[in-house]
């Protein structure tokens, strides 16, 4: 039995050891900083939002779904774009139907579960904050190490890759609340969906679907310009209560058409708010412990894009994904810095578009973008496909981050 | 004055539940905190040998009592790893992880502590 | 057969966290009244930008050594007393929450002529919310320099948390803010 040690007990870190467990095989080790209980009952983390694709694949590896949209009731069908105009309606306003159903469950949730049941299908659970030192003698012990440790202090082992990090510094300040008495929007009031609201120079307000420890929800997540009138949810550090309505206030200036809807909100519990900020980031795949011995980043680890298109959670499936396949084709050859590479190379392979998207995403939009978001309000299968990309983001190479491809597309949807 | 903190969490806005250890109902819960006493479950020379240096340091040094801490840094290795080797042995019920004092209710234990230090 | 031990005399283990900033006095607190030389679990953890005494290895990779004191105290014949001095960063929460997960209270040491260094910990224990802790000025040169009051005013601190002064080198004072620790602890209990 080859031993594998999974350092975070995160999306990537926990679908790729139950994927090794199911494959049989391995001894495989989960070492999370923080008891399942724990995890369940603390702060939000993420808004977590999940497209087709990527929910697939996590299933495969779990084997198992536990959140099925009939059996949770949770379930997103669409997703729509707003940006303000003139007045107090917005100018463009539309929204897209994915081809498969999107999921937000609350990493709490989801994170606590899969713990326990990695512990109940034989798994070993460590809880432990994992150091340098650790993870140095413990190289020794295990076949392989893989650092899933999302954003935490532990990832500055591994070297920022400045050629594929552009940004030096946090891009937008975040602010997060899950809440409950939310209606649907009046526009679609059947149709479950993420509603993304573009505020030009302000930021972005996204509403997101979900499901908590208590139930279905809807989280209200500000993405705030740095130093623009979002940028302000640090007032309101300590304090929930404070924080949701400083969030309403904010809709009901910059996204007044959202307003009403949310005016009811209330947290859904005393760890329903999050605020903070960092630097997307891509760093090198492979961390040299101070005994030589080496380390395998996965997901957030080695590519931490900004929140902005939803795509981190998705990314860490991914990674995920594509860790297993590498893993179980490589038999019993050692886990050498050449398959460390190899792997994370077939990885970056894959989401080195979401990396290009979300960067651009990130500044102003360019003229070609702007057209593609008019357009696709008068044009369904236009607001489908910026939907549906969400789920595989290889089609945006195609289209929206290409201004020439982006035209020609426009040109042949106008002319139908 | 105000302070900013990097974590921005929030505060709690009420005792949610009363303080002492969080007690764990499943493995996913099992934390062996620094103060966690180990101990060795009969001794056998004979079973050292099957073992790694690193796991049988810990099976020794277990015949009496050890906190996680004192095995760490009796055996020079960091606490991680030593959670790691307890488990390990734990699991082929090579030594055991005595209970958090904590299984006592809070008032008798508080209470405990309390007469102890008036008798130091 | 050495020794073996029967699940009914099992002993038993209970911890109290001593927090606060680097050279308030925390290992020497410890010391003060630990029946066994103070002892230290050491680990590096990496840093991105470099302070002045870091190591460094392998890639040019900057870590800095994280260190958790501890002491202990025999409290009967069935239970032992630790106590665990926080490291001197306060930026690696995590390791925070790795020792104060399970403790019975806690004590944030200060010192008057730099308090601010010490609101992170006072933060991180009320933000907690679920381990009584009581804050303790330690008396660097045998007297007092504020008000308590001042103190207190200054630290920002609710009502309900005592605050108290001790002299971390001597045994009595560092036995009698443990008892006042243990005392508000057991005043916070829901009583019946
Ligand atoms: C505000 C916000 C909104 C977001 N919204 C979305 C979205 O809608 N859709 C989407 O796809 N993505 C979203 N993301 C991104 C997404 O949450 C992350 O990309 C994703 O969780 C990364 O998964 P991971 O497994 O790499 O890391 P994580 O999910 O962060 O898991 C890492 C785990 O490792 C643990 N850990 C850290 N250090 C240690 C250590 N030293 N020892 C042991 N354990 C450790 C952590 O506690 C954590 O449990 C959002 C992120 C934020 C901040
Ligand atoms: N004069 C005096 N010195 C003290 C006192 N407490 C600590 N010190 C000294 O202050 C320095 C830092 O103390 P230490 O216990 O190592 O601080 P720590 O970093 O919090 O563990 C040491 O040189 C101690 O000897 C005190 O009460 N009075
Ligand atoms: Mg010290």
């Amino acid at each position: 039995m080859r031993k594998i040690l999974i350092v975070g007990a995160g999306q990537a870190g926990l679908q790729l050891a139950h994927g090794l467990l199911l494959a049989g095989g391995y001894e495989v080790t989960v070492m999370s900083q923080r008891p399942a209980s724990e995890i369940r009952h603390g702060r939000v983390t993420s808004t977590q939002c999940m497209f087709g694709a990527a929910l697939e694949m996590e299933r495969r590896a779990l084997g198992v779904d536990l959140w099925s949209a009939a059996g949770s009731g949770h379930r997103i069908d669409g997703l729509g774009v707003s940006v303000p105009g003139p007045d107090a309606a917005p100018a463009i306003n539309w929204l897209g139907q994915l081809s498969q159903y999107a999921q937000s469950v609350d990493q709490r949730l989801k994170m606590a579960a899969w713990l326990e049941l990695f512990a109940e299908r034989g798994g070993t659970v460590v809880i432990n904050a994992a150091t340098v030192s650790d993870l140095d003698h413990l190289a020794a012990l295990y076949d392989l190490v893989i650092v899933a440790a999302g954003k935490g202090d532990i990832v500055e082992l591994f070297d920022r890759d400045a050629e594929r990090s552009p940004y030096s510094a946090p891009q937008r300040s975040l602010a997060v609340a899950y809440v409950h008495a939310v209606r649907p929007r009046e526009e679609h009031p059947d149709t479950s969906a993420v509603r993304f609201n573009l505020i030009p120079t302000v930021g972005e307000l996204i509403v997101i679907p979900a499901l908590t420890t208590s139930g279905t929800c809807d989280i209200l997540f500000w993405e705030g310009i740095p130093g623009g009138p979002i940028d302000t949810f640090d007032q309101v550090a300590d304090d929930p209560a404070a924080h949701l309505a400083h969030t309403l206030e904010l809709i009901r200036r910059f996204a007044p058409w959202e307003y009403e809807r949310c005016a009811e909100a209330e947290l859904t519990d005393p760890g329903a708010t999050l605020a903070g900020r960092y630097a997307p980031v891509v760093r090198h795949p492979i961390a040299a412990l101070p005994s030589g011995r080496l380390a395998l980043g996965i997901a957030d680890v080695v590519v931490a894009n900004d929140p902005i298109t939803g795509q981190g959670s998705n990314n860490a499936s991914r990674a995920a994904d594509t860790y297993l396949a590498a893993i179980l084709a490589h038999g019993d050859r050692p886990y050498d810095q050449a398959f460390m590479q190899a792997t994370f190379d077939s990885y970056w392979a894959r989401v080195a578009v979401c990396t290009a998207w979300t960067n651009a995403m990130l500044a102003p939009p360019p003229p070609h973008v702007l057209d593609i978001l008019g357009a696709a309000g008068q044009h369904q299968d236009v607001a489908d496909r910026f939907a549906n990309g969400f789920s595989a983001p290889d089609d945006f190479a195609d289209w929206l981050l290409d201004p020439i491809k982006a035209s020609t597309y426009l040109a042949a949807v106008t002319a139908r | 004055m105000t302070r900013t903190y990097a974590l921005h969490a929030p505060r709690r806005p009420s005792r949610v539940r009363p303080y002492g250890i969080t007690r764990g109902r499943t493995a996913a819960d099992r934390f062996l905190g620094v103060e966690r006493l180990i101990s060795t479950v009969e001794f056998d020379p004979q079973r050292v040998l099957g073992m790694l240096p690193e796991t049988a340091a810990v099976y020794e040094a277990c015949r009496y009592p050890r906190t996680i801490a004192e095995l760490a840094t009796g055996l020079a290795l960091p606490l991680g790893v030593i959670r790691v080797l307890v488990g390990d042995l734990a699991a082929v019920g090579r030594v055991r992880i005595h209970p958090p004092a904590a299984d006592i209710p809070d008032r008798h234990l508080l209470e405990r502590v309390l007469r102890g230090l008036d008798n130091l | 057969m050495a020794s073996t031990i029967s699940d009914a005399s099992l002993a038993l283990s209970a911890k109290i966290v001593i927090a606060g900033a680097f050279g308030v006095g925390k290992t020497t607190f410890v010391a003060a009244i630990s029946e066994i030389p103070v002892a230290s679990t050491e680990a590096l953890m990496p840093v991105a930008a470099a302070p002045a005494d870091d190591v460094s290895f392998a890639r040019g990779k900057t870590t800095t050594t994280v260190a958790m004191d501890f002491g202990r105290i025999a409290v009967d014949d069935g239970l032992t007393l630790y106590l665990f001095g926080t490291p001197g960063q306060d930026r690696f929460w995590f390791l925070w929450d790795d020792l104060a997960r399970g403790a019975l209270a806690a004590i944030v040491l200060v010192d008057t002529r730099n308090l601010a260094a010490s609101w992170p910990a006072i933060a991180y224990f009320e933000r907690r919310g679920d381990i009584p802790f009581t804050v303790v000025v330690n008396l660097f040169d045998g007297q007092l320099t504020h008000e308590l009051a001042e103190v207190r005013d200054a630290l920002d601190l609710s009502p309900g948390i005592p605050l108290t002064t001790a002299d971390a080198r001597d045994r009595r004072d560092v036995r009698e803010a443990l008892r006042a620790l243990i005392r508000h602890a057991l005043n916070l209990l829901p009583s019946h």
